[in-house]
């Protein structure tokens, strides 16, 4: 597709993206609890929920009214006001992010003739502002855990410093290289570049891998989930959350599964590109279903690791191999040149 | 029987068996080793591999594990001491229960108690009979001691109740007339032994 | 005769080669037992006489087999209990006795207390090596109270024996069984006693022995007490209950003077309702009798009692202003001295008939004899060989009397005299050394002159006596002299103890002062010896205790008798008190013994010693009182926890303890002179409760069914009528004419059980009264 050739983006478009973008991902994020523990009880031959609704459908409201309902629970010695906001922002830098990745083709409503853009902010430094948005969102268990006067509270934010701010690293190195090959920030580009059917991945398999695993540290996912790990603190950050607040943590983490599918798609795995007879809107949501996919799977199936295996991995690992991929990027886009 | 095998407490001798565990690498060069190995077996994948095979195996190939408790219920052993059961004589299908008042005497929670009279064809008749389970402890004295296998543990285990002391009564016990033929014989305490027969002497009869 | 063992008349015997003392003159199992060992025996009962019905008691002894309740110990006797012929003997009898009876220990009401059962199980019978066709037998009813179940009897004959020797009714009898005759093949092969039990068994059963289908008897129970298997069980008690479900509770019986060691057994009434109810009452029947009131009338306890506060309040104002309590013989020593205190301290007059009536005969009698207490107890007057009673309806006044009197016939070879005005069919019939005299109403005198003329040395009687003697007594008293003076030899063969039996007529009577000289008289120059019967319960203790008033006016407390303010235990009062079921206490019984009660059911009003300690001053629990009953009048200070209440194995009773009484010298005695002209003409009656009837309580228990009523014999009751109105001088009453087909003559009962009646105001201090009857 050329941007050149399409509608102008109004105001109004934006705001209907952006509340298309809530409506639907907070609701996939729901829907994600859902599918979670469907999957991971089908791995162990479990049938997981199936008594709300039809297959256990309606589990998910149950699960909201319950979660509405629960009475909000602010411990007595907590920093009320950073425990109350400290939710908001996971949730809220979740889906800022969301504004600046595709999500969804564009399509044009009818009768009022409204443009609804695939993206909703297409800023052309769309990946650093993601990237950042993600890195912004440590705040939230950060602080959480530091507000609520909880030692196990202390030990998950203690554990969201360093586990965020190191894998941010291999993030940023990891996608660098991919950067360097499309010489663009923004998204557009970047699914523009593989048009021609060959995935990035096929150029930097050693970076699609190193940003996966960022990716699940990034989030907080199995076996990277340090940071509420029940065995060890409880539930690090979140010990003292109930109700809704605690529902917000966790759309926040389903949203950022999201965003990181998202981003591994269109950054590695070709897009909204059309492949064969399938359409590229069907392409993106299957290339972003499976990586959420991804995610449970592994969650079934991988123990997880300690803290210090963690760092270890990130610094001595995934770091080094990160620098390695840069380097001979650039050597060879040199060569090429 | 002596009590060597308790005396002796020398646990180091006994049978154990060792594992065939690697050795931690102590020197970088092994460490790098290892990481390369772990690194590089399809472990990782193995794993991917068995939880996703176990996926298809329970949604398409009808290996679902689940038990849907309380729908399903799994069988349980006949030596299981639930919730009493009161059964009755097949081929009469009056109930079996003579009002000895065995079960009443044995019950080490004195849970049992029982009502009888001299009824109109001078038999015993049990009027009432119920078990205290807010006391019962199931100790199953009850069942070994009843000459006529009229009262045994039955399979109902479920004893949440809105009262911890309800008692149950006669009735609730008492095999349902219309599921006598559904009567299962007890195999549990206090059930006949296989090798009963043998241990009868014959008495010789006048007719 | 004293029970106390002299080493003269003990003998040595050795019974499996130990050696063991014994009393002379005993039988083997007796000696045995009180030795404590162990011989399997059913059918002998303790009282009773032997009837070798079950064999099982086989010994061998100094190289015989004897029946060890049969044969009697001698000086050296070597006895062994089992020899391989006995065992097998014994086994062969236990098999046999297992041949058809019904696999019915699951029901049965004896099974856990059953001797069948527990015999063989002893003998260890697992088979079974006999065998013959069932007879069909049928249960029945015997009676209102007797339940017989002939498929379970085993033909041991207890209840026939003790029946006849203990109880005297002799209600029952073994008859045929019409069932198969027993193979005379198994003669041959099997042990020969076991043959003729078994023979013997297979023929019989148990029927009344008035040919009918009921026994019509005193409805004592004490079959049902001795019947070693379910065969006879009370109607009441009949798949109700287990042994092993009832708790017992040693007690002791408050229906009459007797005081019989029983035991309440109680267990929760029903699943509904878990309050603790007397399933029945069960004795030490090898050592005590009970009547039928005993045995029955069980549940007359006050149930409804609560801590009423205002009826106490109000109950302890009523005794601040009272002047007068009256009371009657159903009440315990503590509760009596209880009422005596109260009398010290606060001058009420104490109102007591029966036992202010017993209590000047005892005083005129320890004035003229010089002892404190009335010479032999019942137990004593049972193991005398000749017995004589006056003064009392021996069949109504008091069980253990008559049991005694019976007893005396039975087993002792025993004679008897019998004196009183109202005749009776059944007295004469327990011996054949008996002779009754009805005499007339007001010939008490002459009845006791006769027998000082009978028995006394005539050198040691004084001369207002002696002077008397010339009478024809045995004509004066309704006798035909020539018949008697020829079997009064008979009588009196081989007869070496005499005991005579004194009861109410005589304390009631108008010359009771000279009647209780002539019984001194009688002990002092005779062999005889007297017993007397307390009128009620604990007459005798309430007069050994209480300092009793004849005459008192003024504001009343009636202590379940009629009065201003009544204190009532059977739950119509102005308060609640506990009735005796419900109490622990102590009972003094006409064998001067002191005996302790204890309550087995619980009661949940107050009692007396709360308002005793309200007016006066009182300790804490009733039974505190007991330690401090009056040690003047033979009771002793001992604590109400350290008195005993059993027997042991040799009978010897080990029940609270006996009074002590007192004696020093007398004067001679000078006597009136009996005046013919005193008896009493016309139509009479008498104040006499029918069987099984005492009080208020035992009419209030369910299972006795005797009715407030005229009684009388058979022949008057038809001249009566159906419902008849009684004048008295001082008052009427209208009552059913109830036929008591033992009665003789036409002096007719009036009952006194229902003291709501008043009886006692009718009769203005006697027992007899003339009285004008009319039909209505
Ligand atoms: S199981 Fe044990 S406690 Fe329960 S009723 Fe039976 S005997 Fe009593
Ligand atoms: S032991 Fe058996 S037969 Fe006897 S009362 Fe109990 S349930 Fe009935
Ligand atoms: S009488 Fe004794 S042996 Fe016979 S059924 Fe009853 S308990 Fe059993
Ligand atoms: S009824 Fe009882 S006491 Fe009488 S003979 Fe039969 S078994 Fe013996
Ligand atoms: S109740 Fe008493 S009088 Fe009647 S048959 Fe039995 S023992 Fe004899
Ligand atoms: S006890 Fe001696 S024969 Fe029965």
């Amino acid at each position: 597709m050329d941007a050149t050739h399409l509608p102008e983006v109004t105001a109004a478009g934006v705001i209907i993206k952006a509340v298309l973008i809530l409506a639907v991902i907070a609701a996939i994020a729901g829907f994600g609890t859902y599918i979670e523990r469907k999957i991971l009880a089908f791995m162990q031959r479990r049938y997981g929920p199936q008594h709300v609704g039809p297959y256990g459908l309606l589990q998910l409201a149950a699960d909201g009214i319950k979660l509405f309902t629960k009475e909000d629970i602010i411990p007595q010695h907590a920093n009320k006001i950073i425990f109350a906001v400290a939710p908001v922002i996971t949730a809220a830098t979740a889906f800022i992010a969301l504004a600046a990745v595709p999500v969804f083709p564009d399509f044009t409503i009818p009768f009022i003739d409204v443009y609804v853009p695939s993206i909703a902010s297409d800023i052309n430094v769309g990946i650093l502002f993601v990237l950042g948005m993600m890195a912004a969102g440590l705040y939230g268990p950060l602080l959480a855990g530091m507000a609520q006067a909880n030692k196990w509270g202390i030990i998950g934010s203690a554990r969201t410093a360093i586990q965020f701010l190191s894998y941010e690293v291999v993030t940023g190195l990891s996608i660098l290289a991919p950067i360097m090959m499309v010489g663009s920030l923004s998204f557009v580009d970047f699914n523009d570049y593989q048009a021609d059917g060959t995935w990035l991945v096929v150029y930097q398999p050693v970076a699609f891998i190193l940003f996966l695993i960022a990716g699940f540290a990034e989030t907080n996912r199995t076996p990277f989930d340090l940071l509420e790990h029940e065995a060890e603190i409880i539930s690090g950050y979140v010990t003292e959350y109930s109700g809704m607040r605690w529902g917000l943590f966790f759309i926040g983490e389903y949203a950022n599964m999201i965003t990181i599918g998202v981003i591994a798609s269109v950054v590695f795995l070709g897009g909204y590109n059309d492949f064969w007879i399938f359409p590229g809107w069907l392409m993106i949501i299957g290339k972003i279903a499976f990586s959420f996919f991804f995610m449970l799977w592994v969650r079934a199936a991988w123990p997880h690791v300690r803290p210090d295996q963690l760092m270890w991995l990130c610094w001595k690992v995934l770091m080094p191999l990160a620098v390695i991929n840069v380097v001979i990027t650039g050597i060879v886009i040199m060569l090429v040149q | 029987m002596g009590l060597e095998q308790f005396k002796n407490r020398n646990v180091g001798t006994q049978n154990y068996k060792t594992l065939d565990l690697d050795h931690t690498p102590v020197t970088g060069m092994g460490q790098f080793k290892q990481v390369v190995s772990r690194t590089f077996k399809p472990e990782l994948f193995v794993g991917l591999w068995v939880t996703f095979r176990e996926m298809i195996n329970a949604l398409f190939r009808g290996k679902m594990h689940t038990t849907q408790y309380p729908f399903e219920k799994l069988p349980i052993s006949p030596r299981y001491r639930a919730i009493h059961d009161m059964l009755r004589l097949l081929e009469s299908g009056h109930y079996r229960c003579i009002g000895c008042g065995l079960c009443e005497k044995i019950c080490i929670s004195n849970c049992i108690s029982m009502d009888t009279k001299y009824d109109e064809n001078q038999r015993k008749e049990v009027s009432e009979y119920t078990i205290n389970f807010g006391r019962c402890i199931f100790c199953g004295y009850c069942a070994e001691v009843c000459p006529e296998l009229a009262i045994v543990h039955g399979s109902r285990y479920e004893t949440a109740s809105e009262q911890r002391a309800s008692f149950s009564l006669f009735e609730d016990m008492l095999t349902p007339i219309d599921q006598l033929n559904l009567q299962q014989e007890y195999q549990g305490f206090g059930a006949i032994s296989p090798n009963a027969d043998e241990n009868i002497k014959k008495t010789p009869l006048a007719y | 005769m004293s029970e106390v063992q002299t080493v003269e008349n003990m003998v040595s015997i050795t019974i499996d080669g130990v050696d063991y003392k014994a009393k002379e003159g005993e039988y083997i199992l007796n000696a045995a037992r009180a030795n404590d060992i162990f011989i399997p025996a059913i059918c002998y009962l303790t009282r009773c006489s032997p009837t070798l019905a079950c064999r099982l008691c086989l010994v061998e002894a100094d190289g015989k087999q004897v029946y060890s309740c049969n044969a009697k110990v001698k000086e050296g006797m070597e006895i062994t209990v089992n020899t391989p012929d006995i065992l097998a003997e014994r086994r062969a009898m236990m098999e046999v006795y297992d041949v058809n009876h019904p696999l019915q220990c699951g029901v049965c009401d004896q099974s856990g207390e059953c001797e069948l059962q527990n015999y063989t199980l002893e003998l260890g019978v697992d088979s079974q090596s006999y065998t013959i066709q069932d007879t069909k037998r049928e249960a029945t009813n015997w009676s209102s109270v007797l339940h017989y179940d002939p498929g379970l009897c085993i033909v041991c004959e207890r209840c026939t024996t003790v029946c006849k020797d203990m109880i005297g009714d002799a209600a029952i009898k073994t008859t045929k069984r019409g069932g198969e005759a027993l193979d005379k093949a198994w003669k041959d092969e099997m042990p020969k006693d076991a043959y003729a039990m078994w023979n013997k068994l297979q023929k019989s059963v148990i029927a009344p022995s008035n040919g009918t289908e009921h026994t019509n008897c005193s409805d004592c129970g004490e079959c049902v007490a001795v019947c070693p298997v379910g065969a006879l069980v009370s109607r009441d008690f009949v798949y109700t209950s287990n042994a092993w479900d009832l708790k017992r509770i040693p007690a002791t019986c408050a229906h009459c003077s007797s005081g019989c060691q029983i035991y309440y057994e109680t267990k929760p009434a029903s699943i509904e309702d878990r309050t603790e109810k007397i399933f029945r009452v069960t004795n030490e029947w090898n050592y005590v009798s009970l009547c039928g009131a005993g045995r029955f009338g069980y549940d007359f306890e006050n149930r409804t009692a609560t801590k009423d506060t205002a009826a106490f309040t109000a109950a302890v104002e009523a005794f601040k202003k009272a002047k007068v309590i009256n009371f009657n013989s159903v009440i315990t020593n503590e509760e009596a001295l209880m009422l005596q205190t109260l009398k010290e301290k606060l001058g009420v007059k104490l109102i007591n008939r029966e036992a202010r009536a017993f209590q000047r005969f005892l005083g005129f009698y320890g004035e003229a004899s010089g002892q404190s207490l009335y010479s032999l107890n019942f137990k004593e007057v049972m193991a005398s060989d000749f017995v004589m009673s006056v003064g009392s309806s021996l069949r109504n006044d008091n069980p253990n009397a008559r049991y005694a009197f019976n007893n005396v016939q039975k087993l002792n070879k025993g004679a008897g005299l019998y004196f009183h005005p109202v005749g009776d069919t059944l007295v004469p019939t327990f011996g054949k050394n008996i002779e009754m005299f009805a005499h007339k109403v007001g010939h008490e005198e002459a009845a006791l002159l006769f027998i000082i003329k009978l028995f006394a040395d005539q050198d040691k009687l004084p001369a207002s006596v002696k002077e008397q003697l010339e009478s024809d007594f045995v004509e004066l008293l309704g006798g035909d002299t020539a018949k008697f003076e020829k079997g009064f030899d008979k009588m009196m063969k081989k007869k070496e103890t005499f005991s005579l039996m004194v009861g109410e007529d005589l304390y009631f009577h108008e010359k009771a002062e000279n009647l209780a000289k002539l019984i001194a008289v009688l002990e002092s120059s005779s062999d005889v010896k007297v017993a007397m019967i307390p009128p009620k319960t604990n007459s005798l203790g309430v007069a050994l205790i209480c300092d009793l008033d004849d005459e008192a006016e003024g504001y009343t407390i009636g202590y379940n008798e009629s009065g201003d303010f009544k204190l009532s235990a059977l739950g119509d009062g102005d308060l609640d008190m506990p009735a005796m079921n419900q109490q622990e206490g102590t009972l003094t019984n006409m064998h001067k013994r002191v005996t302790p009660t204890n309550a087995a059911l619980e009661y949940n009003g107050y009692v007396l010693n709360d308002i005793v300690r309200e007016v006066a001053s009182a300790p804490k629990e009733t039974i505190m009182w007991t330690e401090h009953l009056p040690v003047s009048k033979g009771f002793k200070a001992v604590e109400f926890d350290s008195l005993p209440n059993h027997y042991t194995n040799d009978g010897v009773e080990h029940r609270g303890y006996l009074l002590e009484s007192t004696s020093v010298e007398v004067e001679e005695i000078s006597v009136d002179k009996f005046d013919d002209a005193n008896a009493l003409e016309g139509e009479i009656a008498y104040r006499c409760n029918p069987q099984r009837q005492f009080n208020d309580f035992s009419d209030k228990a369910h299972q006795i069914f005797e009715g407030f009523g005229l009684y009388a014999s058979p022949t008057k009751a038809e001249a009566l009528g159906s419902k008849v109105e009684v004048e008295f001088a001082n008052g009427k009453l209208t009552l059913d004419v109830i036929v008591d087909e033992r009665m003789e003559g036409d002096i007719v009962a009036i009952p006194d059980f229902k003291s709501a009646e008043n009886i006692y105001e009718l009769f203005a201090g006697s027992r007899y009264q003339t009285v004008t009857i009319k039909e209505v």
